[in-house]
């Protein structure tokens, strides 16, 4: 177990641990936490007047409203709640690429430090937290818990991936909808490299239960600027079959391709109100984490 | 229809493919294997990028090969030819004579090879496409026609022998060679039989007297291929003939090149005939030919020296080379020294025999006709030395000094020439006596016809002796009418061979010859001066008794103004002589005669012909049949000249009915090769050389834009 914990730069954790999560829609969750709650409970924070109906708490009748209007208003304030997330880590061959140019993060390595952070950042806020890896099927998952030696589990499971296999996110999404709880949160952490899926129907299925879907898609600088030279045979990681090519006969129309396949994301995403977040590997992850966070921040309706 | 090359030669240039090869594998780049995620994104560029028809690296290394590969093919000067090429033998194992016609005419130049380069093909060809089994044979078709190669059925064998043939320089004598390849059709062990005739059907090898020889013209198929439809170009003309003359006038000699020139053309021909004497050009003129005529041109060339001259004339190229030059040798001639021993010298000179014989001998104050004569009477003779003289003439003398006959014998033994002249003052008594070692007869007594009778004429037959050569059928009409009206009858001595050269009307010998020792005596059985006969006073006794002279002189004269064609016999008249002879070749090949033999008939080659005598004693066994140089002690004996038959040069060709007469009963099938497997002509076909050039022109192009790119 330490060894999984050192595996992650514990500078990255410390950077990000004064950053707080917060969902952008009501979640629903069992604990008080600091999350606006679907139903309206007990915080101090008013929410709107409700006419009184027998069985309501008769300390929660606003006697300023009464005395003025002579008809009994109930007082409601936000419920809050804590967070029910689930980070779905993508554990496919492709995840596992390293690049033979310069010594760079492995993108698995960026992932699980990505992963490491959100999961270290809610637990913090008292959410709990659940991690899922996979690639054509779930290979391990660890269900969400609140509890603060739960990160421990979270980095266990982190350390245990061999990245192997072809991506079937479309499948494992399909079977995770029905087992995810409703209103909770689902962080898709891949680098998206599939074929032929209707990843846009699945994330359809899940906002539809009410889920918060945020995509990471990370991607190394590799994959998005193709900057290899000379007659190059490409052996996939996946199921691809091998490919023999000068890269720089091809590499303006991969770049058009990949830039076009990152769009195709962004649009499906803003289209169904997912939040999109593209990570290159070569920008350090806790710039662009604090970027989406703040960001995310300044959106959250208040 | 195929694709045919001219210049076969240059498609070795493909070789060359290996250089683009080479730089590929020197500059390949070392190929890398990557792991990589997106590879389905990379194939789905590779598929959408406009750039994948971007021409990599063997893609230009595929240019570039095909640059060189096009230009070799267009090198070799392809054509596309839409014959159709018919089988050319049936597969069932076949018994076939091919007949080569290897005379000169064969030797027309089509492009930069021959008809019969292209014949010789045309055999190769049908060898290798002979099924197994078959034999073959071969005939060539030059004068004489004779079997090169006996039935084999050994494929490597054959194509040696052919290999090994070049076009001669003989006439055609298709005749003897059906003949020939009749006879080798009846002993073949294969039940089908063919001849194939490869010819360019030059009429003058179609002679009636050839075929009308054949003993009996099996059935066997004939198929004639008439290689002269591959000419593009005719034989335009050729040098007819070169007289060699020697012209005297006051103070200089010339050598008169008389020189006949034939255009077979319809046009004018305008060509450069240049004259050569001992291998440099001495004179060129450019002359106009009319169509279809002979042009007679001389040259004239002063003679420098008295030494023998060889040389030719010759005219521009054509398609036929061989008949454009013809080969002359010239001796200026050595004056002949004769004695004329006048037995009954007149104080009227022209009543004596001396004054015939002088003025017959020596026509002119400067010699002329290269004879020296000196007149002596008989008081002279023992003062004069007979080993200055080639030749003695006795004319009418009775007697001779004591033991002069001696002397007389020695001279004739020893190589000298010995005249007899008869008369009213010849004592046959003392002649038959006391030179009986030198005649071969005996004088019997004197004839002449009786009153009323005829006078008697010379009786010319045949005109075969050396002598008598040169004379035209009008001049021997005017000698036979020459009145003779007294000789001398004779009687043969015992053991003693004499040949008779002329016959009196008589039936009697007119003029008698022997060979004694090295020499040779003549006995003329009438007077030489007009005592017996008319003789003396026609235009004929001047040649007559200078050939005489001549002759019997032995002189180089008779020697080295003969001229042969090719494949005739050249016979050295110095019969009795104990030398062996050497022949030197055009080509310096060497021919050793030994003295028995007389005769050389590997005349083969046009040339000047060098002949040395070598003494007997010289001769060893060491010495073979075939000699690396000429031996020491042999002296030059003469040359003689041998050239080209012009009747093949002729441009006439056998029609097909003549040929069907000709081969009656046989099945004729006159073919041109091109239907066959020889090769096609360019006219043929499509030439490529131009649309594979521009090919080139577009490789290098997409080459070097590609390089560009790279």
């Amino acid at each position: 177990m330490e060894n999984s914990a050192q595996k992650f730069d514990a500078q990255v954790l410390s950077r990000i641990s004064t950053l707080k999560m917060t969902a952008m829609n009501l979640v629903e969750g069992l604990l008080t936490g600091q999350h606006r709650s679907r139903h309206k409970g007990a915080s101090v924070e008013f929410a709107e007047y409700k006419d009184y109906s027998p069985g309501d708490e008769i300390r929660h009748i606003d006697w300023k409203v009464v005395g003025k209007t002579d008809k009994y208003h109930v007082k409601q304030f936000e419920q809050s709640t804590n967070l029910k997330c689930t980070i779905l880590l993508d554990a496919s061959g492709s995840m596992g690429y390293q690049s033979p140019l310069k010594d760079q993060h492995s993108k698995m390595g960026y992932a699980c430090t990505l992963v490491a952070a959100l999961a270290y950042l809610l637990l913090k806020q008292f959410d709990a937290v659940g991690l899922t890896l996979f690639n054509d099927k779930v290979v391990e998952h660890i269900p969400p818990r609140s509890k603060a030696s739960h990160y421990q589990h979270i980095l266990h499971g982190l350390t245990n991936i061999p990245p192997q296999g072809t991506t079937r996110i479309d499948d494992v999404l399909r079977g995770l909808a029905e087992r995810l709880p409703g209103r909770s949160m689902l962080i898709l952490v891949s680098d998206f490299f599939v074929q032929n899926q209707d990843l846009q129907k699945s994330l359809k299925l899940l906002c539809s239960r009410g889920l918060e879907v945020i995509l990471f898609h990370v991607l190394h600088p590799d994959e998005i600027h193709l900057p290899f030279e000379g007659d190059i045979v490409f052996e996939s990681l996946e199921d691809d079959p091998t490919l023999g090519l000068d890269p720089k006969d091809i590499r303006e129309q991969y770049q058009k391709t990949i830039h076009d396949h990152i769009n195709s994301f962004k649009k499906d995403c803003n289209g169904l109100g997912v939040d999109y977040v593209f990570l290159d590997t070569s920008e350090p992850l806790d710039q662009a984490l604090s970027y989406y966070l703040l960001k995310r921040k300044s959106l959250i309706k208040l | 229809m195929s694709l045919n090359f001219s210049s076969p030669l240059f498609l070795y240039g493909l070789l060359g493919i290996a250089v683009p090869v080479l730089i590929h594998l020197l500059t390949r780049r070392q190929q890398k294997h990557i792991r990589f995620s997106a590879v389905y994104l990379l194939a789905q560029s590779q598929k959408r990028s406009i750039r994948k028809s971007r021409p990599n690296r063997l893609l230009l290394l595929l240019t570039r090969c095909l640059a060189i590969t096009l230009f070799s093919l267009a090198l070799a000067d392809p054509f596309f030819s839409f014959r159709q090429s018919e089988a050319f033998l049936s597969a069932t194992p076949t018994s076939i004579v091919f007949i080569l016609d290897d005379s000169y005419s064969m030797g027309t130049q089509v492009g930069k090879r021959t008809l019969f380069d292209h014949a010789l093909e045309f055999v190769f060809e049908g060898v290798k496409q002979a099924p197994d089994k078959s034999e073959y044979s071969m005939v060539l078709a030059s004068s004489p026609a004779r079997i090169k190669q006996d039935w084999t059925s050994d494929k490597t064998i054959f194509e040696k022998v052919l290999k090994e043939q070049s076009v001669s320089f003989r006439t055609t004598r298709i005749g003897d060679a059906i003949d020939q390849s009749i006879k080798l059709l009846d002993s073949a062990r294969q039940e089908k039989k063919k001849i194939f005739l490869l010819t360019d059907l030059d009429k003058n090898g179609w002679k009636e007297e050839a075929f009308s020889k054949i003993t009996h013209l099996a059935p066997y198929p004939v198929k004639v291929l008439n290689f002269s439809s591959l000419q593009s170009d005719n034989n335009k003309g050729m040098v007819q003939s070169a007289k060699i003359s020697q012209e005297f006038l006051t103070q200089s000699r010339l050598l008169r090149v008389k020189v006949e020139i034939r255009n077979f053309s319809n046009i004018l021909s305008r060509r450069p005939l240049s004259l050569f004497l001992e291998g440099k050009i001495v004179k060129e003129e450019l002359l106009n030919i009319p169509p279809g005529q002979t042009l007679i041109h001389e040259f004239l060339y002063p003679l420098r020296r008295n030494q023998p001259l060889n040389g030719k004339v010759q005219i521009s190229d054509d398609a036929l080379t061989t008949d454009n030059s013809r080969y002359f040798s010239f001796h200026p001639s050595q004056n002949i020294k004769v004695m004329v021993v006048d037995g009954d010298p007149e104080t009227i000179s022209h009543r004596s025999e001396s004054f015939y014989l002088e003025r017959a001998l020596n026509p002119f104050s400067v010699s002329l006709s290269h004879i020296d004569p000196t007149i002596s009477t008989l008081a002279e003779l023992p003062l004069r030395n007979l080993s200055d003289f080639s030749v003695v003439i006795l004319a009418n003398v009775r007697e001779l000094s004591p033991d002069y006959e001696l002397e007389l014998e020695n001279f004739v033994l020893n190589g000298g020439a010995l005249l007899f002249g008869m008369g009213d003052q010849v004592n046959p008594k003392y002649i038959n006596e006391r030179l009986g070692n030198l005649l071969p007869v005996k004088l019997d007594s004197q004839y002449q016809p009786k009153e009323g009778e005829p006078p008697l004429h010379l009786l010319l037959k045949n005109n075969t002796h050396p002598v008598m050569k040169i004379f035209s059928p009008k001049e021997l009409e005017e000698m036979r009418e020459i009145n003779f009206y007294s000789m001398y009858t004779i009687q043969a001595r015992e053991n003693k061979i004499f040949k008779v050269g002329t016959w009196f009307s008589n039936q009697n010998p007119a003029v008698i010859e022997a060979n004694v020792g090295k020499g040779i005596v003549v006995l003329f059985l009438s007077s030489l001066d007009r005592d017996w006969n008319d003789f003396p006073i026609q235009p004929t006794f001047l040649p007559w008794i200078q050939r005489w002279t001549q002759y019997s002189a032995r002189g180089l004269d008779s020697i080295f103004r003969q001229n042969f064609l090719v494949g005739e016999t050249f016979r050295q008249n110095a019969s009795g002589s104990d030398s062996n002879w050497i022949v030197r070749a055009p080509d310096g090949a060497l021919h050793l005669l030994g003295n028995e033999e007389e005769v050389f008939s590997n005349t083969f080659q046009p040339g000047i012909y060098h002949l040395f005598s070598l003494p007997s004693s010289e001769t060893s066994s060491a010495i073979q049949k075939t000699l690396a140089k000429i031996p020491n002690g042999a002296e030059p004996a003469g040359t003689f000249t041998v050239n080209i038959d012009i009747k093949e040069s002729e441009p006439g060709k056998i029609s097909q009915k003549e040929i069907e007469s000709f081969l009656e009963g046989m099945k004729i099938e006159i073919q041109e090769p091109h239907s066959q497997t020889a090769t096609p002509k360019t006219s043929d076909g499509i030439p490529l050389a131009t649309p594979f050039l521009l090919m080139v022109a577009g490789m290098f192009l997409i080459e070097g834009w590609m390089v560009r790119k790279e």
